[in-house]
């Protein structure tokens, strides 16, 4: 059962959708917030809001002090130092930023190897093509060859030979829910930069990314609890020292004459312009929130939730499921049912069981191709349906959304 | 209430599924946000519309909009389409619509009340809109 305090911190639960009960199994798109990060950001508006960095007055020290309370609070979280944590506007920022800055410094150049995962978010994997197309480095992907969609290590092991100067993956898919073995990364690319979308992988788990080796990490504050807007990137000091800046204005600079530039020292250096102050503040008490509850504990419940779920729709005859279905699926199902259009399945969850999931293609075109090879379904609609769970989701919900799905079968089937 | 008897039979209907053979214009369209896609077929003689079909695979909505608007517009002058796919859209936008133009369609007119539904009725409009537009131009 949902225990009371967590009713209490997300009033969002208290809503009735067409008289349902609300069972939000959207949190892979968006979580939803905590009282109190909506009330930092209230009160933060009211009682300390100013720019950040320039002016010498209180509440301009006051918002930069809290700024900087934030940033020192990730730093911790992920084991590294403050310099290394950039605040960016979200994941899609973050890996774009990622991808310039290392063609602008020369980390990235012409016949260079780009090695994608199949399994990436469009913004993993758009940014790397297309400047590909400008830039001239070759992009390779790596190819899942497990069930529907999983990336097993020999799928890795494969371009061990291959000395890519890249290596971009995600860390948790957002389509499969399969989190992959990243521990594994730096053993089989000793030599690559190794980019890590932490967007999914980093609401479930803590990540040190010293630990593990990787280079860049990058992931956003609204997937786990946090204000839109906010994203961090953590990037190895030895490159962001290295890398030339992506956006230039304001703030990140040291000295403008009119011959040159110099810029601010690390991170502002990657910090133009205004950030979103108040989401950078609020984004601490996210932070806070999950580390009160455990992330021992937040993975132990979302798994359990996700176990639940794939043994309930498994039960449903014409349901397929996509990913791996073993310990190796973190808050994630995906699925469709025969016969069934995704859309038409949400929709009812929606109007009847007050169950909100997602449908679509999930910004992962190419893994959806994949499936649809991989399908034993007569029609596959080039999308599927998918429930995923936060901290604050229960096996009520499991059982109401695996209800649903079953009468929606029922009644299509009549 | 987007799922009636009616919305379903027309969703599941073949009565203009396949390919037309003898088609005088062919048209792709595409949702991007579902992976959605539609054929269209028309068979245009004298300014007239003789025959249409369509292949693809959608929700019920997108496959239900595409059977009623294709039932509708079968033997319709081209510039008559024109006036009906300016109504459905009117229609699924929730503006003020011209029921007898659009006849049976109007089963559909719930859609304006799901925002996120209201692309999945327009595939099959917006995909006869550009067949219209280029048949006009040649
Ligand atoms: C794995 C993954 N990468 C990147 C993103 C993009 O994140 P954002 O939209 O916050 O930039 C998402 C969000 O859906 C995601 O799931």
């Amino acid at each position: 059962m949902l225990s009371t305090r967590l009713y209490e911190d997300f009033p969002t639960l208290k809503l009735k959708i067409n008289g349902k009960r609300l069972v939000y199994l959207d949190s892979a798109a968006s979580s939803l917030k905590p009282k109190r990060v909506v009330e930092k950001l209230k009160d933060f508006y009211y009682t300390s809001y100013s720019n950040v960095h320039r002016a010498v007055h209180t509440l301009a020290s006051q918002a930069t002090v809290e700024l900087e309370e934030s940033r020192e609070k990730f730093a911790n979280f992920l084991g590294v130092s403050p310099e290394e944590i950039v605040f960016t506007s979200g994941t899609t920022m973050s890996i774009n930023l990622v991808v310039v800055s290392l063609l602008r410094s020369g980390f990235l150049k012409e016949d260079d190897l780009v090695l994608v995962s199949l399994l990436e978010h469009h913004a993993n994997f758009v940014p790397w093509l297309r400047l590909s197309k400008f830039h001239g480095y070759k992009v390779d992907y790596i190819k899942p060859s497990g069930r529907f969609g999983t990336l097993e290590l020999d799928d890795l092991l494969k371009f061990r030979k291959a000395r890519p100067k890249v290596v971009a993956i995600t860390g948790l898919s957002n389509v499969t829910g399969q989190r992959l073995p990243v521990e594994e990364l730096r053993n089989v690319f000793p030599d690559s930069i190794i980019v890590l979308d932490g967007a999914q992988l980093v609401p479930h788990e803590r990540v040190k990314p010293e630990e593990i080796g990787v280079d860049f990490l990058v992931f956003s504050l609204h997937k786990m609890l946090g204000p839109t807007g906010v994203g961090v990137l953590y990037g190895r000091r030895e490159f962001l020292e290295q890398m030339e800046p992506f956006l230039y204005g304001g703030e990140m600079i040291d000295r403008v004459t009119l011959e040159n530039v110099t810029f601010n020292e690390l991170p502002y250096k990657f910090e133009a312009g205004t950030p979103n102050i108040a989401g950078i503040v609020a984004s601490k008490e996210a932070l806070i929130y999950l580390e009160e509850m455990g992330f021992e504990e937040i993975r132990r419940r979302t798994r359990k939730l996700t176990e639940l779920a794939v043994d309930g729709l498994k039960q449903i005859d014409g349901v397929e499921i996509y990913g791996p279905l073993d310990e190796r699926q973190q808050g994630i199902v995906s699925f469709n049912v025969k016969g069934i259009h995704p859309h038409d399945v949400a929709h009812i969850l929606d109007q009847e069981f007050g169950v909100a999931v997602r449908s679509g293609h999930h910004c992962a075109q190419p893994l959806i191709e994949l499936l649809k090879k991989q399908s034993t379904l007569v029609e596959f609609p080039n999308s599927t349906c998918r429930a995923s769970f936060y901290i604050y989701n229960t096996e009520d919900d499991v059982e109401t959304f695996v209800e649903g799905v079953k009468k929606i079968k029922e009644w299509f089937t009549r | 209430m987007m799922y009636s008897e009616a919305i379903l039979d027309y969703a599941n209907s073949k009565r203009f599924r396949g390919r037309l053979e003898d088609a005088t214009a062919v048209e792709e369209g595409k949702n991007i946000s579902c992976g959605d896609e539609i054929i269209l077929y028309l068979k245009v003689e004298d300014g007239v519309v003789k025959d249409t079909r369509f292949e693809g695979i959608g929700c019920v909505i997108s496959q239900a909009s595409a059977s009623l608007m294709i039932e509708r517009i079968i033997g319709e002058k081209l510039k008559n389409v024109i006036s009906i796919i300016e109504e459905a859209e009117k229609m699924a936008k929730g503006g003020s619509f011209d029921e007898k133009k659009l006849g049976n369609i109007t089963i559909m007119s719930d859609v304006k009340n799901y925002p996120a539904r209201v692309k999945c009725f327009l595939l099959s409009w917006r995909t006869l809109d550009q067949v219209i537009r280029k048949l006009s131009q040649s």
